[in-house]
């Protein structure tokens, strides 16, 4: 790649200056920890046991969650408690399609399957326009009001719709095709979704549509009136990041074997804000890093005590009032430091 | 002949029953170099406010250039070329000052709706170009919201700029500004004005840079359009002097 | 069997009844965003908190006193002033530090509140529902039979009401607590410490909503999970009315509760739908409020 000469501050300028770089415009990670976690994430399923593998797989589809996330939160500069109903739409319309095509049996072909996984992009993308066209009206505190109420509203038609989403029961028996039963391969399977996925993001954040999110997080009133229809851009975001989260939904109903309607409830519309959060919203990886230290928490902790909404709520107390960037705030805190104190 | 470029007519607003504008014509030539005062209430920043369509007039007409404009939303005005640098700068306070210049060039281009290409990329020479024109080159790498105050408002101006504008609204232009500040500012507006005809529109409670900068200047009182001509006219205009200057001296 | 005129008497004074809970609980929510800026997403946990409380004041009351209805009014009181305590707490301890933080970090941080409290309630009182039984005969009224209790109920939330204005207008702490919803720096130029002003306004939307949960023991089960369907429809009420507006939060939450408990006799599913119904056209008709005061961007 040619060499950037523009006084712009673009990620890999913005890792070796240290005041002159935007926030928002960093990675959060330096290119030999991303080579070291890339590498560290193919040979996941080789560790000995399932457990790793299976972990992994969360890791992955709950990054892309919170991926998506970010994209309204760190970009766009609203907080959406809402995130999860779009989970819960992918997940839903890829498990009903599964279950139609499997028609009583457990199996399914290839073909069915990913047109199953496909169904989640439209019908996710549907709903967020839906929610989006009321949402996108608003900001700040009353987006996020609005945005956890549609959630619970979406929570509540599936947990009641018996004939269609089998109600407060879920649907059972979702099985991925012959190979994908196998962890590890669905391991390799999500790895590649997520990771293209996660390429798409990265594009989006980078592109003039990227600054213009990043415009709206600045100020609506000048984005105005710098020419751009500020509604119609929440919208389209709102429908990527919807459409993104329909996608990890998708490839979490299948693994899990069931979907149930918890997936589009607060508590699945909070992880993604943990995550973020944990991992530091003024970061591209940061959703990525909240996932894999949040997800594994998770798989460790819940072997021990069932109280995990108290084990998480402390720790997002804990980082709140003492770490607000997240852990990869800290770290590029520390870095700057020390490059101050060479004299760089 | 000079082409008329805004014609408003019949422009009404009220707010409870208040009326902010009653009954205004208004009219700008190409090239103009105008001013508009009044004492504070007099329905300056609420003319302003309707030409840009951020509010919407109870009744009355805004011909911009040939087009309709009125009750159309900002940002399709701003898009037909009407474009205005607040009083309270409104800037994208975390970007750097490059990307904020670079980001409205982008959208005056059309492409702040696109997703694949790489923003870095685009706009970059006329990002430089108005950085260079507004002074603010140096300051190209810092975070715009840990700019100085006089700082702040030059990149309020240069966003305004980086809508290729054919009519430039400023308000208040050198408020909170020094002299200093003052005087490199109203060059730029004079230099903008000259060399590249933009026609300018501004509202100044400092009087002294009124007299030297406007070409006509229109004073405005409880929504009403007291008075319109040059400096010299509306110095010596005894309705101006008793409900404007009094206040003053 | 009762006629249509008294079955809609019955479903009109649930309706105030539960008009009632969430205007006690939706004005606190309502005067902390509007004095100190802060969105109390845990509000209702601190609600059902109160609750449960009280439940358990209740039940050692009882023990040592005896079965006796009446207990219930000094459990409700010590459980509101435990509340009130709390409230001033967390206000010195948490909220306060998040006055210069932005708006999502002070979401996040009633958030993991709502986590928290909502645990350590699974913690102490497990999971099944708790409510109190209290010795009371329904009584013949229009024609059909309702329990006498809820119009204590509804006599409580207007008495409350009616206080809370009375505080608001007429006493001096009140009226500085409203300079403070306009201006600090006003507040500040009295002399007074703003700080004192924060907890106590905290403290107090706790307590007020504590009592109200406690109130309602005798006629509403409480048990996990209905903070969260109270601090939506307290949302709901909130935004109908307009932030801020104590008299838009009364207004908004007769015609949630009324409306919510028509809405269940007709169409039980779809009741909160119908709230949202509301919802969705005052946000876009009127997205400010039926009572609040409009903004733009």
């Amino acid at each position: 790649m040619p060499v950037e000469t523009k006084p712009v501050a673009l990620s890999d300028e913005g890792e070796k200056s240290t005041h002159l770089a935007a926030p928002h415009a960093r990675v959060g990670l330096s290119g030999p920890v991303i080579a070291v976690l890339a590498l560290f994430s193919l040979v996941v399923p080789l560790l000995p046991g399932e457990y790793p593998t299976i972990v992994g797989v969360e890791i992955l589809i709950l990054s892309l969650f919170a991926g998506s996330f970010n994209l309204i939160y760190g970009y766009m500069g609203q907080m959406s408690f809402g995130q999860g109903a779009f989970f819960g739409l992918g997940a839903y319309a890829t498990a009903l399609l599964c279950r139609w095509c499997q028609a009583g049996s457990t199996d399914i072909g290839y073909p069915q399957f990913f047109l199953a996984l496909l169904l989640a992009i439209p019908v996710s993308a549907l709903g967020a326009l839906v929610v989006g066209f009321f949402l996108v009206r608003l900001t700040g505190i009353y987006f996020s009001i609005l945005s956890l109420a549609f959630g619970e509203l979406l929570f509540y038609i599936v947990f009641s719709w018996y004939g269609f989403t089998g109600g407060d029961d879920g649907i059972q028996g979702i099985y991925p095709p012959a190979l994908l039963r196998d962890p590890h391969y669905y391991y390799y399977f999500t790895l590649a979704i997520v990771a293209a996925a996660t390429f798409l993001i990265w594009r989006i954040t980078r592109s003039p549509f990227g600054f213009t999110l990043r415009m709206l997080r600045d100020n609506q009133r000048r984005t105005a009136f710098v020419g751009v229809n500020i509604r119609r851009a929440m919208l389209l975001n709102f429908v990527l990041a919807g459409t993104f989260a329909g996608i990890a939904g998708a490839l979490w109903g299948p693994f899990q074997r069931s979907v149930s309607p918890s997936l589009l409830g607060w508590m699945q519309s909070g992880t993604p804000v943990f995550m973020t959060l944990m991992g530091g919203a003024d970061f591209f990886a940061g959703p990525l890093v909240g996932s894999l230290i949040y997800t594994s928490l998770n798989a460790y902790v819940t072997r021990f005590t069932v109280f995990w909404p108290l084990t998480i709520g402390t720790i997002i107390l804990i980082i709140v009032l003492f770490f607000p960037g997240g852990i990869l705030s800290i770290i590029d805190g520390r870095l700057a430091r020390n490059r101050g104190s060479r004299g760089a | 002949m000079r082409k008329e470029i805004l014609q408003v007519t019949g422009l009404d607003k009220s707010f409870g029953g208040l009326h902010a504008t009653r009954n205004l014509d208004f009219e700008l030539f190409e090239g103009d170099l105008n001013a508009i005062i009044g004492p504070n209430g007099a329905g300056k920043s609420t003319f302003f406010n309707l030409l840009t369509g951020y509010h919407r007039p109870d009744s009355g007409t805004i011909l911009f250039d040939g087009v309709d404009i009125t009750n159309r939303p900002p940002h399709e005005i701003t898009r037909i070329g009407i474009s205005r640098a607040f009083q309270v700068s409104n800037i994208f306070t975390k970007m750097t000052v490059f990307e904020n210049v670079r980001s409205a060039v982008q959208a005056q281009m059309g492409m702040a709706f696109n997703l694949f290409g790489n923003a870095a990329k685009v706009g970059n020479d006329r990002t430089e170009h108005l950085l260079s024109l507004c002074g603010l080159s140096d300051k190209s790498t810092h975070i715009a919201g840990a700019l100085s105050q006089g700082d702040k408002k030059k990149l309020e101006l240069t966003l305004a700029l980086a809508g290729k504008p054919k009519l430039l609204l400023l308000d208040e232009p050198t408020a909170g500004m020094s002299l200093e500040e003052t005087r490199e500012t109203m060059g730029l507006v004079d230099r903008l004005n000259e060399k590249y005809n933009l026609t300018i529109l501004f509202t100044e409670h400092n009087l002294s840079v009124v007299f030297n900068h406007a070409r006509n200047i229109t004073l405005l009182h409880h929504g009403e359009i007291i008075i319109q001509g040059t400096p010299d006219q509306v110095r010596s205009n005894e309705t101006a002097q008793n409900i404007y200057f009094g206040e003053h001296h | 069997m009762p006629s249509d005129v008294s079955s809609f008497l019955i479903q009109l004074f649930s309706g105030l009844s539960r008009a009632m809970m969430l205007f006690l609980v939706a004005s606190g929510l309502s005067l902390i965003f509007g004095v100190m800026n802060i969105l109390n997403f845990a509000h209702a946990s601190l609600w059902l908190l109160g609750g449960y409380i009280t439940f358990t004041l209740y039940q050692v009351f009882s023990s040592v006193f005896g079965q006796n209805g009446f207990l219930l009014i000094p459990a409700i009181l010590l459980g509101t002033a435990f509340m009130f305590a709390l409230g001033w707490l967390i206000e010195r301890v948490l909220i306060r530090r998040m006055y210069a933080r932005e708006l999502p970090e002070q979401l996040l941080l009633t958030f993991a509140m709502i986590l928290i409290i909502g645990d350590l309630i699974k913690l102490v009182w497990g999971v099944q529902n708790r409510r109190i039984f209290l010795p009371i005969e329904p009584i013949e009224a229009f024609g059909g039979f309702i329990n006498p209790y809820l119009f204590i109920v509804i006599g409580c939330g207007f008495g409350i009401a009616a206080a809370l204005w009375f505080f608001l207008h007429r006493t001096r702490y009140g009226k500085i607590v409203r300079a403070a919803v306009h201006s600090r720096e006003m507040v500040s130029a009295l002399g007074i410490r703003i700080t004192a002003i924060y907890a106590g306004v905290y403290a107090m939307g706790v307590a007020i909503a504590a009592f109200s949960a406690g109130v309602f023991l005798p006629i509403m089960p409480i048990g996990l999970g209905l903070d969260m369907d109270l601090i939506i429809q307290c949302f709901a009420v909130v935004v109908i009315g307009g932030f801020g507006s104590i008299l838009g939060t009364f207004v908004a939450s007769l015609i949630v509760g009324i409306v919510y408990s028509f809405s269940v006799l007709i169409w039980p599913g779809g009741a909160l739908a119908v709230i949202f119904l509301i919802l969705v056209t005052v946000l876009i008709f009127r997205p400010w409020g039926l009572f609040g005061t409009e903004m733009r961007y």
